[in-house]
């Protein structure tokens, strides 16, 4: 059995019209320390599936496995971060991180504080860490989020279109954040992204999940990527099997949207 | 360890910090000291304007006072009733003959009174409207019937229930009270956004933790902003209250200057009330502005 199991998953919503069903016959073993992205359209149930392994979400069927455990709601052993960071506006960055530590993790208050120090410097952001989000910009926010995290040392940290929100510049180095922390950590951290981004997915993943479009949508294909790492930016867009896996991953994900295109060109 | 994934971080990092560090000290006294500046000249000219506004206000009221011949007494004659009570405010000469300190005093000890049991009913029952909709569902009509009705309706009842003219004026601040400070409570608990409500489930909140850290703090805001309605409205009643109740307060002091036929003092008294509503306001919009954050 793998770290994270995921069996059968189906997820569904009841609705006035009928029961809704966002994903169907998810099947994933995903080993400790991989990366895993999960890409696809718009309301293809990205979100859905990672919030079936938060906990956040109940499956209707099938089962998510972490550690032989099955997932029965939130835990500290996953770390989420949030699609728009989710910080609360009216407390300090330090306040923001050690309200969850304080809540997550046994110990005394001492240790506490020490842990929320330590991570803000990871991603250096002590000198700001007696400001409001509100006073920060797009990646600084970003980075208090996974900060928060990673302070409550979870086996698995979950991010929902983590860089979604950010400039290109901004991106690029807070994938590169990321790595860092997962490197620091031994690359012991399972991690679960979605994104859209194709680049991004293949500078950060061991596999790629392709899911088909919703409603009930399918895992389409798995995409493993053998990049080696450490993975250089400007290098690995040389590669040859980077190049193979980008055409292949933009077809998996476009080929249905051209055809769709050329209808409505010919109709109008 | 994957040292160009580090060795571009950390080039990355220099770079920014260096370039922050440089342009940081000598920018932010500059912008300091235009920002003062800009400050400092708005704020003269609003005053400017303000004082503008009350210069032409005494023209018209100047105006409108010769054009009576006098039964409309001019600012000049008014200003100097208005200092004679102001510099002797706390004298009593009997029941029927107080300062203006006095009458004052009692009107804003019925208010805050009435407004304090006010907020302690409608925060509760507001939150409990905004949290539940079973709870919102049963007191929201009758909510909806009770808010338009003039608080000074409720004075009769008062009377016959407390035997008191004293706590039926209380009873009708307290009915004022409580709709604008309901109603922002419930809203402001309802509109709690699924985000902040899935940072306490994600990383397991207490409901303890959820209610200080989360829920309080995003709806006092909005419980300030309720308040602040309230105690406006609870001092707009109190003089029509006092009016109806006789006896003590600024509102009896207007009728007994009224029935005196001393518009001086009536007018004196409206300048003394619209002054004390002003400090409230600003007092409340001071609160406001001490728990709001930025999203």
């Amino acid at each position: 059995m793998s770290y994270l199991e995921i069996k059968d998953l189906e997820i569904s919503f009841p609705t006035p019209k009928g029961k809704y069903i966002a994903v169907r016959d998810i099947n994933l073993s995903i080993q400790k320390g991989e990366i895993i992205s999960i890409i696809g359209h718009s309301g293809c149930g990205k979100s859905t599936i990672l919030n079936a392994i938060a906990g956040m979400l109940t499956p209707s069927a099938g089962s998510v496995v972490l550690n032989n455990q099955s997932i029965k709601g939130p835990g500290p052993d996953r770390g989420i971060v949030f699609q728009n960071y989710s910080l609360l506006p009216w407390l300090t960055v330090y306040q923001n991180i050690f309200q969850v530590v304080d809540s997550v993790m046994e110990g005394t208050a001492t240790e506490k504080h020490e842990i929320v120090e330590k991570n803000l410097k990871m991603v250096n952001l002590f000198e700001h860490k007696d400001k409001l989000p509100g006073q920060l910009s797009g990646g600084m926010k970003q980075r208090v989020a996974i900060a928060r995290a990673f302070a409550i040392n979870p086996g698995v940290l979950l991010m929902d279109e983590p860089f979604g929100a950010l400039d290109a510049l901004t991106k690029g180095s807070m994938q590169l954040e990321v790595l860092k922390l997962w490197n620091l950590d031994n690359r012991e951290k399972t991690i679960v992204m979605i994104t859209h981004d194709i680049e991004e997915a293949l500078f950060l993943s061991d596999r790629i999940i392709v899911l088909n479009n919703g409603p009930s949508s399918t895992i389409r294909e798995i995409v493993e990527v053998h990049l080696p790492r450490p993975r250089n930016k400007i290098e690995i867009v040389k590669m040859p099997e980077y190049i193979d896996l980008r055409d292949k991953l933009l077809h998996l994900l476009t080929d249905k949207f051209s055809i769709e295109d050329m209808g409505m060109v010919y109709k109008g | 360890m994957s040292e160009r994934e580090t060795l571009t971080i950390d080039t990355l990092e220099e770079v920014k910090i260096a370039s922050v560090a440089t342009s940081q000290s000598e920018e932010t006294k500059n912008e300091k000291l235009i920002v003062f500046g800009e400050m400092l000249l708005a704020k003269s000219k609003s005053l400017l304007l303000a004082a503008l506004g009350l210069v032409i206000f005494g023209g018209l009221w100047e105006l409108l006072s010769s054009i009576t011949k006098d039964a409309l007494p001019g600012p000049i004659a008014t200003l100097t009733v208005l200092y004679d009570m102001i510099s002797d405010p706390f004298y009593d000469y009997g029941p029927n003959d107080k300062g203006i300190g006095l009458q004052l005093f009692n009107s804003i000890k019925t208010v805050l009174l009435g407004f304090f049991l006010g907020s302690l009913v409608a925060i509760p029952v507001g939150i409990l409207m905004g949290a539940s909709t079973i709870c919102k569902q049963i007191f929201y009509p009758i909510v909806q019937l009770l808010k338009p009705v003039s608080p000074l309706a409720w004075f009769p009842i008062g009377l016959v229930v407390f035997k008191d003219t004293g706590l039926a004026t209380i009873f009708i601040v307290f009915i004022t009270s409580l709709w604008s400070t309901l109603i922002n409570t419930s809203f402001g608990i309802a509109s709690l956004p699924q985000d902040h409500k899935n940072v306490a489930k994600a990383f397991g909140f207490s409901k303890m933790r959820y209610l200080t850290k989360i829920l309080i703090p995003f709806s006092l805001p909005h419980i300030i902003t309720g308040l602040r309605l309230s105690i406006s409205v609870a001092w707009l009643v109190i003089v029509a209250g006092e009016m109806l109740s006789g006896g003590a307060g600024i509102g009896f002091f207007v009728w007994d200057s009224w029935n005196a036929l001393s518009l001086e003092k009536v007018i004196s008294a409206i300048i003394i009330i619209g002054v004390v509503g002003l400090l409230f306001d600003k007092l409340f919009t001071y609160i406001e502005n001490k728990v709001a954050y930025k999203a």
